[in-house]
């Protein structure tokens, strides 16, 4: 958005007078005009010589206004968008794959916590394998940890391939593969610069993805909070309402990680606390049994999943 | 003579129910059910994340949009719209359909036992000319900052001509929720344009116009707001007396007090948005999952219990409820 100036070639209500008249008032870009009190705007202009060519001006300036926000949509019509856009995964190997099915929707934001070596970072992974896998179609990996590791994803693919020769799944593989890709990230603004680049290559339909992965999350918010000022936070909601825009308006399933920290009395709490917990649609819990090696993953809060819901796995070598 | 026809009754106990209930709002589900909400009242939902706050909006979303009666089946609707301002791109479409679904399945059921013709639960199926019908009197937007919140508030009026589902009665506006860009709009700076009279926006001058165009909207359409707003600092008033245990040592007695009052089922509310929207709001009520209490149902898994306090105005008690599909059920 901007300055008032600006809009003069595309609406011509918007002129010189106009415009000398906005600015009397402190209006100069169009979140001026946003957060002044419209009804003394009009009942200013009307003291004015030119009232009713300013009043035009006004009400040009309200039909652009209009444009900024989204539609107003009935039930109807938000319920069709969300049956012809928003599926659930479709498909099952084994593992934790069923479970991740459920859990990841299109157009939401899942919040994936546990302590460290709890198995993150390996359920990313398996589900980066099994989107694209599955899906033949692209998956955003961005990595803030060096921890993608592309012979982990072969592995995982092949694990779960079903084809008898071995060409073929050579092939398969090679297209998976081709598909992933992996953007390393280690500062909140490279994450910023990511993500619009992404953004405008969907809405230009450059692009489709099906899953976005941000392992981990945390680690990049970590350094900005603390201290007293609202930056860091604000960072964080803002990456965290970027992330939602993308999973809603270009329908792609988006998972974040988020690691653990001792909190109060020594018990483990999430790095992300109270202002990140209206972020994330979903949120999962991972631990990890170390005697046994298996990992439990269980439901927090999720839109359809009942609280508490657990599903077990193990993480193999191949 | 005079005085007797004074003393007469002029009203009896049926048609004063009746003018009672017609100017009231007979539909608040527990917890807002201790007060007589009516429209123009803003009424803010506070409470942690998880608290079931949009659960309570989408309660009274359904209970709003639900008919008096459809083909003879009495649901007890308002039969109205309602508009849900969604700042936190939380609300789930699918999550409504489905509390909507039971709902009307609910009440199917209780019919159908007093009229001794039990249907079954596998070959029910719901009426899609009803459900359409609720959905379309449920209007939404999505807004990603507060540029755009104040965008559709700003054209909100307009909307209202132009748009015929808002032609009719709307009696709800829900925001979900109010906080959400807080921290976005504290950290936002306006560039200089070298003028001196320009606002700066802050969160200050954010939320005055977003009060300032929600006043002005009701001026012209009286309905009831419904906000809620999420706890954006952690709750420090218990850990600190476990923290610090110094603190007791200065003044035992007083502290030992001071950490049984501080129990989480306590804890003040801590506001942080501005006094423009903190003087809008009419009725606050705290919502927050009660730490000890959980209640055996018939399912396996127990059922968390939820409690409410009204802030303002402030009554002394704490309603206990428990969160189920069905809907919100008060407990003793």
């Amino acid at each position: 958005m901007g300055l008032l100036k600006s809009l003069e070639e595309n609406y011509p209500l918007i002129d010189f007078i106009f415009q000398k008249f906005c600015e009397s008032r402190g209006i100069l870009t169009v979140e001026d005009f946003l957060i002044h009190d419209l009804n003394a705007l009009i009942s200013f202009a009307w003291s004015q010589p030119n009232s009713l060519r300013l009043k035009q001006g006004i009400d040009q300036l309200l039909s652009i206004v209009d444009n900024l926000h989204r539609p107003w949509l009935n039930g109807v019509e938000l319920l069709k968008d969300v049956q012809q856009h928003k599926q659930t995964l479709s498909l099952a190997y084994g593992g934790i794959d069923p479970f991740l099915h459920v859990a990841l929707r299109e157009g939401f934001v899942t919040e994936l916590v546990g302590p460290s070596s709890s198995g993150k970072t390996q359920v990313c992974l398996q589900a980066a394998a099994s989107v694209a896998k599955g899906y033949a179609d692209r998956v955003v990996f961005i990595d803030s940890g060096n921890s993608f590791y592309a012979p982990r994803i072969a592995n995982l693919v092949n694990q779960a391939s079903f084809s008898a020769s071995e060409q073929a799944n050579n092939e398969a593989l090679q297209i998976v593969m081709k598909n992933i890709l992996c953007y390393p990230v280690f500062d909140i603004f490279s994450l910023f610069d990511v993500l619009h680049q992404l953004e405008l290559k969907l809405k230009n339909q450059m692009f489709s993805v099906r899953l976005l992965i941000v392992d981990s999350f945390s680690s990049l918010i970590i350094p900005l909070l603390g201290g007293s000022g609202p930056y860091g936070h604000a960072l964080m909601i803002s990456a965290g309402n970027l992330l939602k825009k993308i999973a809603q308006e270009y329908n792609v399933r988006v998972l974040v990680t988020n690691h653990m920290v001792a909190g109060e009395g020594g018990s483990a709490k999430p790095a992300l606390g109270e202002s990140w917990k209206s972020i994330p649609h979903a949120r999962l819990l991972l631990s990890r049994d170390r005697e046994s090696n298996t990992c439990t993953i269980s439901v927090i809060k999720h839109p359809s999943m009942a609280a508490g819901n657990q599903w077990k796995f193990r993480i193999c070598d191949s | 003579m005079e005085i007797r026809e004074w003393l007469t009754t002029d009203e009896t106990a049926e048609t004063y129910l009746s003018r009672v209930s017609t100017t009231r709002l007979p539909l608040l589900l527990p917890p807002l059910h201790r007060l007589p909400l009516r429209p123009g009242n803003v009424v803010e939902i506070v409470g942690p994340s998880p608290s079931g706050k949009t659960h309570i909006l989408l309660q009274v979303a359904i209970n709003c949009i639900l008919p008096k009666e459809w083909k003879g089946v009495s649901y007890g609707g308002l039969e109205q719209s309602v508009m849900f301002i969604d700042l936190d791109c939380r609300f789930d479409i699918l999550r409504l359909l489905q509390l909507l679904k039971l709902r009307i399945y609910s009440v199917c059921q209780l019919c159908a036992e007093v009229s001794n013709d039990l249907g079954d639960a596998g070959n029910w199926t719901c009426d899609e000319e009803l459900i359409h019908k609720c959905l379309e009197r449920f209007l939404y937007v999505r807004c990603y900052d507060s540029l755009e919140f104040l965008a559709t508030l700003k054209t909100l009026s307009y909307q209202l001509q132009t748009r015929k589902e808002f032609a009719s009665k709307v009696y709800f506006m829900m925001i979900d929720s109010i906080g959400a860009y807080y921290w976005v709009d504290r950290a936002s700076t306006s560039m200089p344009l070298g003028s001196n009279n320009r606002k700066i926006f802050s969160l200050q001058s954010v939320t005055e116009a977003v009060v300032r165009e929600i006043k002005k909207f009701l001026r012209v359409q009286p309905m009831l707001v419904l906000a809620t707003k999420a706890t954006v600092f952690a709750d420090k008033s218990v850990p600190n007396d476990i923290k610090r245990p110094f603190r007791k040592w200065s003044s035992e007695d007083a502290a030992g007090q001071h950490t049984m009052e501080s129990s989480p089922e306590n804890a003040l509310h801590r506001e942080y948005m501005p006094l423009a929207w903190q003087s809008f709001v009419t009725h606050r009520i705290s919502v927050r999952p009660s730490s000890q209490e959980y209640r055996a149902s018939n399912c396996t898994t127990d059922e968390q219990v939820y409690l409410g306090q009204w802030l303002l105005p402030s009554l002394g008690f704490k309603d206990k409820f428990v969160i189920r599909d069905v809907g919100i059920i008060a407990v003793p």
